[in-house]
């Protein structure tokens, strides 16, 4: 208060109120009293500032009531305010009693492990407040290092998906299996009819891959006590592992060291997007190939078009029955080269110029085998996957096994020391556990990890095998195909629920730590087995004496693993450092074994001269179908394609045209008598006798994302042929629109992806880029501290997608659906551009990372009225979400069209449990904002207060964006452009294969591409005036 | 010296001026005009259901997407806004070149212009992602920082340009009724009536210094409206023009625009003024075949001056030698979107050309159909430059189509129910003819007539 109101206050406490009373209201009033007087003075009490117990009834007016009037403003702000702005009515409150590890607000790495059937990843994975939220590669890993593939890191979604199982349950089926009833069951009941089930034998267990080494103890164990049989299927089970076994005596994958090789032929092996460990083979194939003065050569032999095939520097398209044909003619150009037997000689013969036959240039091929023969022990021949899956898998995968032998590629780059020995599940074994069934030798089947219902066709005779199965015991986390017909379903925790360890190659372990504690009153298959043998009384101690499984992992590493690969250490610490660091142990290397193969007397069988064939295969972000029920799988673009929420029929254009094809235009294909209806996707690039389907769709039972998406196509397989089989088509009428999300597949002759050749580069490194003279009228921006910027190498990106799903976690972005996908409206705010160069027939593909540009003249900040996208002293072009009214101006104008909107209230259609993935470090958008890419600015955020609390300056590397710490290929860098000697200033300053995209436009953006090398002996030709 | 056409026919004395004109204003509607009335105002309803529809659920509801992040409402906003040109160019600018011609269809002109404005205002507000934050298009003393607006923003020069045209034209109408209003507070017999139309004629009382001042005020008045008719459009076109889209990034925006506007505001006088004929037969002889021909030149005019327009755009992107610029206009005419630029060319070049036959000039029915075509041909020419310069720019992987919905046709049909409903009301309930300033034209034609055979 300062002296003046001191004053009035005084002044009205010595002044007497003088009344007129000729009117009164009260005798009060009338008499004017003291008391009166005192409640004059008092007489708006209302003021909610009044002092009244100092100075109770002497209070002045003055100052009450302009503190009155000040509060009266403040509240109705406050309440107008609560009309418009939208904050959250729920409380929230902090940790009473913190958990040790845990501060709020910092989040948590852990180490930990992904398995997918196929390939393993070591990862570390992000937890907030004890929720996982984010999935990276472990950047110590051995094998993927900081690639984590768009499956691992999607299946974190799997954990907080709705349609999981959060009990037991119990399938009632009448007589004849047709009808059923479900309904939930207590452990104990379910382990009381289990456990008594299995005391009476015939007891036989179905898993996919099992790649933990406690998994398998326990399984073995499970097997000792209960008389068992184990099997294990894959339904993307190639011949690979079995005709390592023919050809060398051991069945294993070796691995394969594309880093090494200096020629990669592939024939239909899609090591980059679906076969093997493709995190592992991204990294090294682009390792291989990062200096461009010395890279490998990549030919690829495709039948269907694939990500390796889209890579590849030489491409040729193939039929699936010309496979065994390429490696035999390869074998039969190189004879005459490397020493070679003389009754292998004789076999070949007939190979000799079959490149005419399989329409290829006979030059072309030969110059394949020379470089073979050039690169001995540098190259890699290698053929897998379903596509393979054909009557001549064997016969082919042995050939190809010669072929690296003779070539002394064996233990150079094709080392089976370092192979992994837990990939080696096959049809035959299913078709042993089939044959079983049917004998009635068969009581209780246990399944884990593996859905035949969905993923084998019909003639394999499962279904039908499995109604003489008295028992069938289901551990998953989903009410799938296959547990609708199981008896009992023992729910399976979420893989990041469950202790575990991982064996991907051999002598190399990885631990899997899980990350939250069981959501549901769920229990781990491990746990069930051991929970069996130990009401059973029956199996090894061990399997008996643990009541989590934890205990016995641990166990099993104190008493038989720590011993291998511990080096001595005191267990605790070992096993302290081996969570710490996620993996012991290391890769082995490898040495030359001798080929015991019979390559003389390899037939081609399948001699089909059907007019088209079909090839089956998996896409890289569907899969087996396993996780079909992940909205970020589905939206993702297929790496290729760019189709989303779809399987489809690939043909040729040529094919198309000859049976008036258009796309989406629905065929009905036919193999073996076995029918399904697919739209048509015109495929550039592929082989006109082929009709190509991904399987992994159509899943009836997988969770509503999936529901009526796609179609299943394992129901054309023929038993374990998945490939090369005779399929007629025919147009049905009906249309089904496939959705994509690029709009255009041509560069149109833009500088977009520039692309140079090996020869191109010879003597210009920066050969076909083509710089445009820029110039300014305004200073330009200053950026006095950090000034951030990204670097993106085309030559080393594959487009395996890995960095949009990353970008999708990390910064909480929307799925939206077929629907609006269709109408442009899908949220990601990386995408991957492929475009196709050259001709239809044999088309070509490169691929771009776009993302917004954070150009420095950013053409989106200038447009927008109310100021919501700003340009912040970094470099950085900011987002600001609440103050964007949504006039959308910014994407308008924006060249790059990085923006995306959100048309509607994405964050309210989140489904509880979904919404606990969410990333709390990134808000959730609202409705009618603009959105984009933010450079990951709570990443920088977080990594520049860590250096400042740890009191040293920034150091490249420090931050990782989301993007960047998911690129197996290290093809994005992101660091400070002010820091001479980061990498991306490198680039910037230095590299002469830097260029901006749309330069010419001037919007001068902090994202700097290098142009893309094709290895392929090849002088680009020049165009006159290109470009303007 | 040539013949001069009378202005207004049919030998009115000036009371017959004042009844006809009053008449709309003082008996029951008739059948045709509740029909009208009740259908336009169904469809405003709908309209107004339709936004409530896009307010609460969100502007998804709409074609637009990525890459065409503007659509159906900007295009129609344009339009209209287009639409409004017409009035104030009769109304002010003919009125500063003393051209006696306009003063029979100034009044309902202007009174097209101030309702196509409100229909158009109504765009940029609903087409934002949140239009509950729209009072952040202005410049307003606020607490938050306080933040001010982007002036650099051609939308926000957008928001002073349309809303400036909309306060001023509006004054502009309604000054200009003022002695009309009187007139009809004079005749009211109702008590009622008579004080509304008292109030809404502020008092006047028709005294000489009145008249004086009135005069002044209206001559200031059409002053400023008339940098407004060429500034509006200018600045709309800037929204555009200043961005960097190749297909909108053009000099040749702000007088093709204005242009434009002016060939669709004619256009819309013309449909309007056709049906008002039918309607009130007796203002046939206030707006007479020799008032719709001299527009209908205009009409020519223009759309020749934008046809000249269409061609340069295509000219300046081959010279430019840029590629992407060419695309775009290449596109355009052979792209998946070309028959809306064909059917923009054929309506707003090719059909107007029926002008230059004199017969047909003066023919109702033919300038009616023509003026909806170049109504069509309008609102396809927005289409043309939103979404076919959107929909295919820079980096081919971003090429896409617009999603037209069922949405995108409610709202730009329900925008005529809102149009229409106001200016059917306005036809019951204002004087739609300037009984003030026709009388003073009254004997034009006359007397030079006289004139001239006096002189033989």
């Amino acid at each position: 208060m300062n002296n003046n109101e001191n004053k009035i206050q005084s002044d009205n406490e010595n002044r007497k109120i003088e009344r007129d009373s000729t009117y009164w209201r009260s005798f009060e009033e009338l008499n004017n009293t003291p008391e009166f007087q005192k409640s004059l003075q008092t007489e708006f009490m209302s003021s909610p500032l009044r002092e009244e117990s100092k100075h109770e009834g002497t209070e002045a007016d003055g100052v009450a009531r302009r503190d009155f009037l000040k509060l009266m403003g403040a509240s109705i702000a406050l309440t107008s305010a609560a009309g418009c702005i939208r904050r959250p009515v729920q409380k929230i409150v902090p940790y009473n009693k913190q958990p040790e590890e845990v501060t709020v607000g910092v989040s948590n790495w852990y180490t930990s492990s992904y398995f997918d059937g196929q390939e393993g990843l070591g990862l570390l994975v992000k937890s907030r407040e004890g929720r996982p939220v984010h999935i990276q590669g472990n950047p110590k890993f051995p094998l993927n290092g900081t690639g984590a593939s768009v499956k691992a890191q999607a299946s974190l979604l799997g954990l907080y998906e709705p349609n999981r199982l959060q009990k037991p349950f119990r399938n009632l089926f009448n007589e004849k299996r047709t009808n059923k009833e479900t309904v939930g069951v207590s452990w104990e009941e379910l382990d009381a009819k289990v456990v008594e089930s299995l005391k009476k034998g015939g007891v036989a267990i179905l898993t996919g891959n099992i790649s933990s080494p406690s998994t398998k103890a326990v399984i073995s164990d499970f097997k000792a006590g209960f008389n068992a049989d184990h099997y294990a299927w894959e339904p993307l089970s190639d011949d690979v592992a079995s005709a390592q076994a023919t050809s060398y005596g051991e069945a294993v994958v070796p691995g394969h060291r594309y880093d090494k090789a200096q020629m990669i032929v592939s024939i239909d092996a899609d090591f980059l997007g679906t076969w093997g460990p493709t995190m592992t083979n991204n990294k090294r194939f682009a390792d291989g190939r990062r200096n461009i003065d010395k890279m490998s050569r990549l030919v690829s032999f495709d039948s269907t078009y694939s990500l390796t095939g889209a890579n590849a520097d030489i491409r040729f398209k193939i039929k699936p029955s010309q496979q065994f044909d390429v490696v035999m003619g390869l074998i039969a150009e190189i004879a005459g080269k490397v020493s070679v037997s003389e009754s292998v000689k004789t076999a070949v013969a007939p190979y000799n110029g079959i490149a005419d036959k399989l329409g290829i240039s006979s030059e072309a091929f030969k110059k394949v085998a020379s470089d073979l023969v050039k690169n001995q022990g540098e190259s890699i021949v290698v053929a897998g996957g379903i596509q393979t899956k054909t009557k001549d898998s064997l016969a082919l995968q042995t050939a190809v096994n010669y072929l690296n032998s003779i070539l002394g590629n064996d233990g150079k780059t094709v080392v089976a020391q370092a192979g992994n020995k837990n990939v080696t599940a096959s049809y035959d074994q299913i078709k042993n556990l089939i044959k079983k069934m049917n004998a009635g030798d068969v009581k209780t089947l246990i399944i884990y990890r593996s859905n035949p219902f969905y993923s084998t066709s019909a003639d394999l005779g499962f279904a039908e095998a499995i109604k003489k199965v008295s028992t069938v015991v289901f551990a998953g986390d989903k009410m799938d195909e296959t547990a609708v017909n199981a008896h009992f379903i023992a729910t399976d925790n979420h893989a990041l629920e469950t202790w575990g360890d991982t064996e991907f190659a051999t002598g190399l372990y990885g631990i899997h730590q899980p990350l939250i504690r069981t959501m549901y009153d769920t229990r781990s298959f491990q746990l069930s087995l051991m929970t069996w043998a130990f009401m059973a009384k029956v199996g090894p101690k061990r399997i008996q004496e643990f009541e989590t499984y934890y205990d016995y992992v641990r166990n099993l590493w104190k008493t038989e693993l720590a011993a291998k690969v511990g080096g001595g250490k005191d267990f605790d610490a070992f096993w302290n450092g081996f969570l710490q660091d996620g993996f012991v142990g290391e890769v082995a290397a490898g040495s030359a074994r001798t080929f015991k193969g019979d390559v003389a007397s390899l037939k081609k069988t399948n001699s089909s001269d059907s007019a088209f064939e079909l090839a089956l295969y998996p896409t890289a972000n569907i899969g087996d179908g396993t996780l079909a029920n992940i909205g970020w799988l589905q939206e993702l673009p297929d790496v290729v394609t760019k189709i989303v929420w779809d399987n489809y029929a690939c043909v040729s254009l040529k094919t198309a045209e000859a049976n008036k094809l258009r796309e989406g235009d629905v065929i009905e294909l036919t193999v073996g008598g076995k029918k399904l209806s697919l739209p048509t996707h015109i495929q550039p690039g592929l082989h006109d006798q082929v009709v190509a389907v991904a399987v992994g769709y159509g899943r009836t039972h997988a969770g509503d994302i999936a529901k009526g998406v796609g179609q299943n196509a394992y129901t054309l397989a023929q038993g374990d042929l998945l490939s090369g089989l005779p399929v007629e088509f025919k147009k049905t009428g009906d249309k089904i629109e496939l959705v994509t999300t690029q709009g255009h597949d041509s560069m149109e002759g833009r500088q977009i992806v520039v692309t140079a050749t090996n020869k191109d580069i010879e003597h210009k490194k920066d050969a076909n880029i083509h710089r445009h003279h820029t110039w300014n009228i305004w200073s330009g921006h200053q950026y006095n501290g950090h000034k951030w910027g990204m670097a993106i190498d085309l030559n080393t990106c594959t487009g395996c997608s890995a960095c949009m799903t990353a970008c999708q976690s990390e910064n909480n972005i929307h799925v939206v659906g077929k629907k609006y996908v269709m109408q442009g409206r899908e949220m990601h705010w990386i995408r991957i551009d492929r475009y196709y160069t050259g001709d239809v027939e044999s088309a070509s593909a490169v691929f771009q990372p776009l993302m917004c540009q954070h150009c420095d003249n950013a053409p989106c900040e200038t447009v927008c009225p109310v100021a919501a996208t700003v340009h912040s002293s970094e470099g950085l072009n900011e987002m600001v979400y609440n103050r964007c009214v949504g006039t959308r101006y910014c994407s308008n104008n924006c060249p790059y069209k990085v923006r995306r909107f959100n048309w509607f209230n994405y964050a309210k259609l989140i489904e509880k449990p979904m919404h606990m993935h969410l990333n709390p470090e990134v808000g959730v958008r609202t409705r009618g904002v603009m959105e984009k890419c933010t450079f990951c600015v709570q990443r920088i955020k977080e990594g520049k207060n860590k250096a400042k609390m740890e009191e040293r300056p920034l150091k490249d590397g420090d931050i990782k964006v989301a993007c960047e710490a998911a690129c197996p290929t290290q093809t994005i860098v992101f660091g400070d452009l002010n820091d001479e000697n980061s990498r991306v200033a490198k680039v910037f300053k230095s590299e002469p294969r830097a260029y901006e995209l749309l330069e010419e436009w001037y919007a001068k953006p902090s994202v700097r591409y290098q142009s893309k090398i094709k290895n392929n002996d090849e002088v680009t030709a020049k165009k006159g005036a290109d470009h303007a | 010296m040539l013949k001069r056409n009378p202005l207004v026919l049919g030998n009115k004395s000036l009371k017959d001026v004042t009844d006809d004109i009053c008449a709309p204003i003082e008996r029951v509607p008739s059948k045709e005009w509740m029909g009208l009335f009740l259908g336009a105002k169904g469809l405003f309803i709908f309209y107004i259901l339709t936004i409530a529809m896009v307010i609460s659920t969100g502007i998804g509801l709409l074609g637009v997407n990525h890459p065409v992040a503007w659509g159906t409402m900007i295009i129609t906003f344009v339009f209209w806004v287009g639409i409004g040109h017409a009035g104030t160019l009769i109304s002010a600018i003919l009125f500063l070149f003393r051209q006696k011609w306009r003063t029979s269809v100034a009044r309902t002109a202007e009174a097209m212009t101030v309702f196509a404005v409100a229909t158009a205002g109504i765009f940029p507000l609903i087409h934002t992602g949140r239009p509950w934050l729209d009072f952040w298009l202005f410049p307003y003393p606020n607490q938050r920082g306080p933040l001010w607006v982007n002036f650099r923003s051609p939308l926000l020069w957008d928001v002073f340009a349309v809303s400036t045209y909309a306060t001023v034209s509006s004054v502009f109408w309604i000054v200009g009724m003022i002695p009309d209003l009187a007139t009809v507070r004079d005749r009211a017999k109702n008590v009622i009536r008579k004080k509304i139309y008292g109030a809404l004629s502020f008092g006047w009382r028709g005294t000489a210094k009145q008249w004086s001042h009135f005069e002044m005020i209206y001559l200031v008045l059409a002053g400023l409206s008339t940098p407004l008719v060429l500034s509006v459009h200018t600045i709309v076109s800037f929204d555009f023009a200043v961005s960097q889209l190749p297909g909108w990034h053009t000099t040749i925006f702000p007088p093709y625009f204005v242009a434009g506007a002016i060939f669709s505001g004619f256009a819309m006088v013309i449909t309007l003024m056709t049906l008002v004929r039918i309607g009130f037969p007796q203002f046939k002889n206030y707006i007479t075949i020799d008032h719709m021909e001299v527009m209908n030149k205009i009409i020519m005019m223009t759309g020749l001056m934008v046809g000249y327009a269409y061609g340069s755009e295509f000219l300046i992107a081959w010279y430019s030698g840029n590629d992407y610029e060419r695309y775009v206009f290449m596109n355009r005419a052979m792209g998946p979107y070309a028959w809306s630029y064909w059917i923009m060319v054929t309506c707003n070049v090719l059909i107007p050309q029926i002008f230059w036959f004199k017969k047909f000039r003066r023919s109702i029915p033919i300038m009616f159909v023509v003026s909806i075509f170049v109504n069509i041909g309008m609102w396809f020419e927005r289409f043309v430059i939103t979404v076919t310069s959107l929909h295919r720019d820079f980096l081919p992987s971003n090429w896409g189509q617009y999603a037209w919905s069922i949405y995108d046709t409610a709202i730009l049909v329900g925008s005529f129910g809102m149009f229409f409903t106001i200016f059917l009301l306005y036809l019951r309930v204002l004087p739609a003819i300037s009984i003030a300033e026709v009388k003073p034209v009254l004997n034009v034609g006359k007397e030079e007539d006289e004139h001239h055979g006096k002189g033989h």
